[in-house]
């Protein structure tokens, strides 16, 4: 597991952005390296000196927002990864049953540096946002999403959005040629109303995310559905792929994923988990007529060798690096490049039930 | 159903999705030399001599397909190289090839006889982004007697291709047969002849006598139900085969094709099957003389003498008179016929095919060889998918690349 959240020592006299370079730039954005220290590396920047908790070497071209007061350096945005997501909320108005990331009552704002980070990102690269909800906070998402990308237009963003808050008036601002590089991932359950909205954990729920659908397919907005895969969404997986087929069928992605042992399932786990390789039968049968149909459906977080191997190609290696783990079992496997594995906070005894290839 | 709006939205652009709606210019056939090495019986192109001059790209020619290369607008670029026997020139596929801007991502196609592999043509081969098509009718004797070959011509083919299988792959080296419809060979030799060689796709077209050929063989005007029963042998061989032998899955492209645009709307790519069908759009041929052609069929028509519908050139562009005609009736929409028909979601317009055949694209549909055509398969594949027995499910499912062995139930929805 990578840490995403450091140590950091500094006294500036308010929370900053900086991207660390190794050698001294004239560009005020930018922090140099200055010296290895005990705790880890020693940094200057427009902000004076700062000291944060790992070797240099790991730090170079990282984007990090560096909070003098929580003394905690936060890797926004790593130059090496391809999984960096901004976290612009912990609200939000739903309670989903696998929520990852459980709500919190107060929201701290911290939009302005979000965007500073985003401008200070590699080239081309795609900025994941999340929450809690970000889309409670639209008027502020909006607006960083459309400075960062008049700026930056080779930048892609990634948000993650329960779909409960869009208007016929959003509808009008995200037909904007920017938002050609947004896509929304938003989550979808079951294709009836009494099923999802029991598993979002809010009445109406289905019928709101129905009308944000319409208002979005209205601006031309590209949409990633999201169904994570758990004993309560699986036997009505192939209903819900017939309804995408039909309703949703201008959809970019649909995205089924592996339960996460963590957030309000991990309490209920042996209640909501999965195991795919006692039967895969329902889960087949929706990714297929998904396909059929042209929609493109992937199958995420669930390690190769629990997929039967016909199935395989809708499989991707998803798991985040700094989330990912793998079983030592895994060592002779062929296929593991091509492998999600695990996420680090799957149960231990599960980790190790791998077959390789 | 949802009810109220985002049915509604849905409903509008599914029936958008099932019509064709052209992007930017991004699939380009290109002719720079009608030269041949070979004089091959049904040659559609009335090729050029060797040793004949005038018959390639002038250099004005070249330097604007390379600036039409060069200003391309689409992310994606398709470029196929025709001919002639385009391997003659090397250095004009290379020049358009460096031509491509470095934001586009660019895939080629060469379509060689594969007689002689020059080294230079070798060169080409070897990119990554180059694919090699070339032509094989069958086994041994009935490909020789296609092309007027002896016993050691044929050889020479044979090892090019099987050289090139062997160091690349049939991902990238595939083959067409063209078939003389009077005359097929037996649809297993014809199978055994590609998946001998690991090659499992076969894209069974008939010789559309037309230009050269339609000289040669005046009596084939229309292609005969035969064909028909041969084309529907073909896919049944193939589904028996495939069951038979789980190692190999053969298919027949424009039946995997078919059924593609069955159940997936906005399948378009197929320039010949879609509709609205606009020439001039996404697509363009430009011949060894800078003329521009809606398909290579119409070129063929125009090299025959026997109607020009060129529809611009290369340095004033295409957006003439003659294409607007041609668009105006490119469609199945408002034809009696069409309109009535129930595979018109999936069906296509081809008014170059009608052109070529009757000279006139003014006569019913349902009377048209298009048609015919197209009405069989689509019978076909239908009493396919409805069918419960599992090799023909097992086939159907490979083709539409899905991972069970049966077609989703109610997979019409
Ligand atoms: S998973 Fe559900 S509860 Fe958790 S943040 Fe997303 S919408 Fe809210
Ligand atoms: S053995 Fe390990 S690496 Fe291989 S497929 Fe299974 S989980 Fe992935
Ligand atoms: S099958 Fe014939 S009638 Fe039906 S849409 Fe095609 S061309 Fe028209």
């Amino acid at each position: 597991m990578i840490a995403l959240a450091l140590r950091a020592a500094s006294d500036a006299p308010a929370p900053f952005v900086t991207r660390l370079s190794l050698q001294a730039e004239s560009e005020p954005a930018l922090s140099h390296f200055l010296a290895c220290t005990q705790a880890g590396s020693l940094w200057s920047g427009t902000q004076g000196l700062f000291e944060v908790a790992s070797a240099a070497e790991d730090l170079i071209g990282d984007v990090v927002l560096v909070d003098p007061f929580e003394g905690r350096a936060d890797r926004l945005i790593r130059s090496a990864s391809r999984h960096n997501t901004l976290l612009v909320t912990e609200q939000c108005d739903q309670l989903c049953a696998m929520c990852s990331q459980p709500p919190k009552k107060t929201h701290v704002d911290r939009f302005d540096l979000l965007e500073q980070a985003s401008l200070l990102a590699d080239q081309g690269i795609t900025i994941g946002i999340s929450g809690g909800e970000p889309t409670l906070h639209r008027a502020r998402l909006f607006s960083m999403l459309e400075s960062v990308l008049e700026a930056r237009p080779d930048l892609n963003f990634h948000v993650l959005s329960n779909g409960q808050h869009f208007t016929a008036e959003d509808a009008l601002r995200l037909r904007s040629p920017c938002y050609r590089n947004v896509v929304w991932g938003i989550p979808i359950y079951a294709a009836d109303a009494a099923s999802h909205d029991a598993i979002v954990g809010k009445a109406g729920a289905f019928e709101r995310l129905m009308a944000s659908f319409a208002h979005l397919l209205r601006a031309g907005a590209r949409i990633e559905l999201r169904t994570v895969l758990s004993s309560s969404t699986a036997e009505r997986l192939d209903t819900l792929a017939s309804f995408i087929v039909r309703d949703l069928a201008h959809i970019e992605q649909w995205s089924v994923m592996g339960l996460e042992n963590i957030g309000f399932a991990r309490n209920r786990w042996n209640e909501l988990h999965l195991d795919l390789r006692r039967d895969f039968h329902a889960v087949g049968k929706a990714l297929d007529r998904a396909n059929l149909h042209g929609i493109r459906p992937r199958l995420f977080n669930i390690p190769l060798c629990h997929v039967p191997a016909a199935y395989r190609s809708y499989a991707v290696a998803s798991i985040s690096d700094w989330k990912q783990r793998f079983s030592d079992k895994c060592a002779p496997c062929a296929a593991r490049p091509e492998c999600s594995g695990f996420f680090e906070w799957h149960p231990p005894e599960l980790v190790d039930e791998v077959f390789p290839l | 159903m949802v009810e109220g709006e985002l049915g509604r939205l849905s409903h509008k652009f599914a029936v958008q999705r099932r019509r064709f709606h052209p992007g930017e210019l991004d699939y380009l056939i290109l002719v720079p030399t009608l030269r041949c090495n070979l004089a091959c019986s049904y040659c559609q192109v009335s090729r050029a001599a060797e040793g004949a001059s005038g018959y390639d790209w002038s250099d004005g020619t070249r330097d604007a397909v390379i600036d039409l290369v060069r200003q391309t607008r689409s992310g994606h670029l398709k470029i196929e190289f025709q001919g002639g026997e385009p391997t003659l020139r090397c250095d004009l596929i290379e020049a358009v090839i460096g031509a491509v801007p470095p934001h586009v991502e660019a895939s080629f196609v060469i379509c060689t006889n594969l007689q002689h592999v020059p080294p230079e043509a070798a060169a080409l081969f070897d990119r990554d982004d180059v694919s090699i098509s070339t032509s094989l009718d069958g086994p041994r004797l009935h490909h020789a007697r296609q092309r007027g070959q002896d016993d050691a011509a044929s050889e020479a083919f044979e090892q090019n291709i099987d050289r090139l299988l062997a160091q690349y792959g049939s991902r990238k080296v595939s083959a067409l047969p063209t078939l003389d419809p009077r005359s097929p060979p037996d649809p297993d030799e014809l199978i055994d002849a590609y998946a001998r060689r690991g090659m499992t796709a076969i894209y069974l077209r008939p010789i559309n006598y037309q230009g050269f050929a339609r000289r040669q063989h005046a009596d084939c005007r229309t292609t005969d139900t035969r064909w028909l029963e041969y084309h529907e042998t073909f896919i049944r061989r193939l589904i028996y085969r495939n069951w038979k032998d789980r190692n190999i899955c053969l298919e027949e492209n424009y039946f995997s094709l078919l059924l593609r645009r069955i159940f997936r709307p906005g399948e378009d790519r197929h320039v010949d099957l879609r509709n609205p069908n606009p020439f001039g759009t996404d697509f363009i041929v430009i011949d060894h003389d800078g003329l521009a052609y809606p398909t290579d069929e119409a070129r063929m028509l125009a090299r025959a003498g026997i109607i020009d519908l060129s529809i611009g050139n290369i340095r004033q562009g295409w957006n003439t008179p003659a294409r607007d005609a041609l668009n105006a009736v490119s469609t199945c929409d408002g034809d009696p016929d069409c309109e009535a028909c129930t595979y018109k979601p999936f069906c296509g317009r081809d008014i170059v095919d009608d052109i070529s055949r009757y000279g006139t694209i003014d006569i019913p549909r349902r009377e048209t060889e298009f048609c015919r055509r197209h009405l069989h398969l689509f019978d076909l594949a239908f009493e396919l998918i409805h069918s419960p027995d599992p090799a023909i499910q097992y086939s159907l499912c490979r083709w539409l690349g899905l991972g069970g062995d049966r077609l989703p139930a109610g997979g019409l929805s």
